[in-house]
């Protein structure tokens, strides 16, 4: 009996193969229908829609109102603002790139192991990541920022013009931020990718301090593109402002869709990093003295060992410092720092921090210890994560800041321990509050979906700039008591928020909801 | 039997805020004794196991393991069982080697070092003692959250589903593990859709539907095709 086919028969069907412009057109479709499915399972839709309009109003709150304030568009501070504007744009471009490279290509439309089973194509992951972008406080931040900065600066007349480049601007760095991440990624998955995107870091950081040091900042900065893109866009109705439009938007356009093909190519390459995390052998150490001990030495682990959190502390605590460092920052002004390093480094997984156990919750649990050791173990080691990158930030920024005198002195300290104790009181709730299941694995994952990631941010960032203002204040008056009595009441406050957290810890029943959350 | 139950749960219910995912369970388990635990997916086992392991508490009735209630003595409840989780069990950024230390420095072990290193080696984990377990296989997984829960040697060994993925020599090692358990007087309850392999280590078998017990068995009337079909016929 023949058991081969013949040369005439045909074996199964092959299946067709689609071209580019239909595999494009199906990775858009495709991001649609991701994008609806995770609409689907926000769980307080009410909120998110209120936070939509919200978004909206200040979006367009901070394109329109500077332009009426009193003395925009004017010869005094809105022309020293005026100035500054193309070195503004070129740091939003900066910024993009460096938040999406940090993290791996940007947020994931659907997580890595529930897309699996699907038929995803990278293409949909990187537009998926790119839609996701904005939904960032610090990207909102820079973009609001932007906005208001050109509605105040330029004439009332040219504002429409002005902002429909600015607007422009945005989107292109957002893709452009995108193209380069996933090149990044796809050169740190390939040969010696890891050796070579080091040394692009150091060389970036040595180019920039040699820049700096050399006193040539000033000159770079006149030179920067963006200077040219700017003059154009406040040339008002014109062939220039409608060509520098078109450009802006074509490149735009272009790097959305050039960013495809590195996305393409990290896909088919193994994380490095995640793979070296997960495959690398870690000596017995001796055993810790105390149950806390070891419990710390536990969670302490779970952090430095993930890959998303070591890069995202190492960008956050030494990002900010090198601004400081190269825009000359005083100590008075220095206080602002630590508020933002801790919200961002609540934000790599203390806003759910039961989810570093993953599915270990369960068998965690069943271990004989009280569950306030188990709580004051992972509130220490929030507290060192956040205290440690904050100073780091801090003795980055001091370079060239000299010795601060005791007033200045006394306001930072009491700066890192007041936003430390508020920003882990409030992870702490919320992570008891609303837990999710994530897995940390992923460079791109993030301890909540994007919107709940939104409003803690927004949250944080309100809170610990407040409070980082509010210091920078009282490092201006020459007492150093000042600063420690403010801190009293703000310390005592965080800490009994903190305490009542711990008891609702202690409950049952809270606790097996949380537990049984996290490791589903 | 003349001696008292060392598992004794009566009128168990577990909600989960609408859901009711145990309604009205007794079971009782006896010391030197393996009981499985059957029934289709949502049948209440894992649930039931998650209360005996003092994980999640439970809404109604009574349930004393070791003669202690285990909404009093949690903590005295959760030193004297062993648990394996019926999801991973693993907290994916330690070694297999700190999740041992953590259990034996909470448990307040001394010398459990040889032990846990033969068990290691029994369930072929030695080799990978000091990687992460977020790089671990399914199998591998379940391995060693047997090897978790069986090393202090506890009372009450709770094991669910063991076998989910595991190969074959990593079943031989877990019955070895239930047997050791049985001859030293352990209770042992086992959850588990493979039923098979539960009349083959358990003396006992209850069935669960709906979050309630519909029987309770003699193993060996499981086995076989005729089991299959009482088995069966139990689960509709």
């Amino acid at each position: 009996m023949p058991t081969a086919l013949s040369s005439t028969e045909r074996g199964t069907t092959a299946y067709p193969r689609t071209g580019w412009i239909a595999a494009a057109r199906r990775a858009v479709v495709d991001v649609g229908i991701l994008f609806q499915f995770r609409k689907h399972a926000v769980r307080r839709r009410h909120l998110a829609r209120v936070l939509s309009l919200v978004f909206l109003v200040i979006t367009v709150g901070s394109a329109v109102v500077p332009a009426f304030a009193p003395g925009a568009g004017g010869p005094g501070k809105a022309f020293s603002i005026l100035i500054l504007m193309p070195s503004a744009m070129a740091g939003l471009l900066a910024l993009n790139v460096a938040s999406a490279v940090a993290s791996g290509g940007g947020r994931e439309l659907i997580s890595r192991d529930h897309a699996s089973p699907y038929p995803i194509s990278p293409t949909t992951d990187y537009l998926g990541a790119l839609l996701l972008a904005p939904l960032n406080i610090a990207w909102m931040l820079q973009a609001w920022t932007l906005l208001g900065s050109a509605a105040y600066a330029t004439p009332g007349r040219l504002l429409v013009q002005t902002q429909v480049v600015m607007v422009l601007w945005i989107v292109f760095c957002t893709a452009v931020g995108q193209v380069l991440a996933w090149t990044v990624e796809a050169i740190r998955r390939g040969p010696f990718g890891i050796a070579i995107t080091r040394t692009l870091v150091v060389a970036l950081g040595a180019t920039a301090g040699a820049i700096q040091i050399s006193g040539n900042t000033t000159n770079l900065l006149d030179r920067v593109p963006t200077l040219w893109v700017f003059t154009n866009a406040i040339s008002g109705w014109s062939w220039t402002w409608a060509g520098t439009a078109l450009l802006v938007l074509a490149g735009a356009l272009a790097a959305v869709v050039l960013g495809a093909l590195p996305a393409h190519l990290a896909a088919t390459r193994m994380p490095r990093d995640e793979a070296r995390m997960e495959t690398d052998q870690h000596e017995p150490r001796p055993m810790p003295s105390s149950v806390l001990g070891i419990l710390i030495r536990t969670d302490r682990a779970s952090v430095w060992r993930s890959v998303p959190m070591r890069r995202g502390v190492l960008v956050l605590a030494v990002g900010p410092g090198l601004v400081a460092l190269f825009g000359d920052l005083q100590w008075q002004q220095m206080t602002i720092l630590p508020g933002l390093v801790a919200s961002g480094g609540a934000l790599l997984f203390g806003v759910n921090a039961w989810c570093l156990d993953g599915r270990g919750a369960l068998w965690r649990e069943n271990l004989p210890t009280m569950p306030t050791t188990l709580f004051d173990a992972r509130a220490w080691v929030l507290a060192e994560f956040l205290g440690v990158a904050s100073l780091i930030t801090i003795l980055v920024g001091a370079l060239r800041g000299g010795v601060p005198n005791s007033h200045e002195l006394a306001a930072l300290v009491a700066t890192v321990l007041v936003v430390t104790t508020q920003v882990v009181g409030a992870a702490l709730r919320w992570s008891l509050k609303h837990p999710y299941p994530v897995d940390l694995r992923s460079a791109r994952a993030t301890p909540a979906p994007p919107a709940a990631m939104v409003g803690y941010s927004a949250r944080l960032a309100t809170c610990t700039t407040f409070t980082g203002l509010f210091f920078s204040f009282c490092a201006r008056v020459p007492d150093w008591r000042l600063s420690l009595i403010v801190a009293m009441p703000c310390l005592l406050w965080s800490a009994t928020r903190l305490v009542r957290t711990r008891q609702r810890w202690e409950d049952p029943v809270t606790r097996a909801l949380v537990v049984s959350t996290v490791a589903a | 039997m003349t001696q008292p139950p060392v598992v004794d749960v009566r009128g168990l219910h577990v909600r989960f805020g609408e859901v009711e995912a145990v309604a009205g369970i007794d079971l009782e388990a006896y010391a030197g004794q393996a009981t499985a635990l059957l029934g289709r997916n949502g049948a209440g086992k894992s649930t039931t196991m998650r209360v005996l392991a003092g994980v999640v508490p439970p809404t109604a009735g009574t349930v004393t393991v070791g003669g202690l209630d285990i909404r009093r003595d949690t903590l005295a409840v959760k030193q004297l069982t062993g648990y394996c989780p019926d999801v991973g069990g693993l907290v994916p950024r330690a070694t297999p080697w700190e999740h041992l230390q953590l259990s034996a420095k909470l448990r307040r072990m001394n010398g459990w070092e040889e032990r846990a290193r033969d068990l290691l080696e029994r369930f072929e984990l030695g080799d990978v003692m000091n990687r992460v377990t977020g790089g671990f296989s399914h199998g591998m997984g379940r391995r060693l959250s047997v090897v978790l829960a069986a090393m202090h040697d506890p009372q009450v060994l709770l094991l669910d589903e063991p076998f989910d993925g595991v190969d074959p020599i990593g079943v031989e090692a877990t019955f070895e593990v239930i047997a050791d358990a049985r001859a030293r007087g352990a209770t042992i309850l086992l959850s588990t859709h493979l039923r098979d392999l539960a009349v083959q280590a358990c003396g006992t078998a209850l069935v669960l539907r709906g979050g309630s017990r519909v029987a309770s068995v003699d193993a060996q009337e499981m086995s076989g095709e005729e089991g299959a079909r009482a088995y069966r016929a139990l689960l509709d």
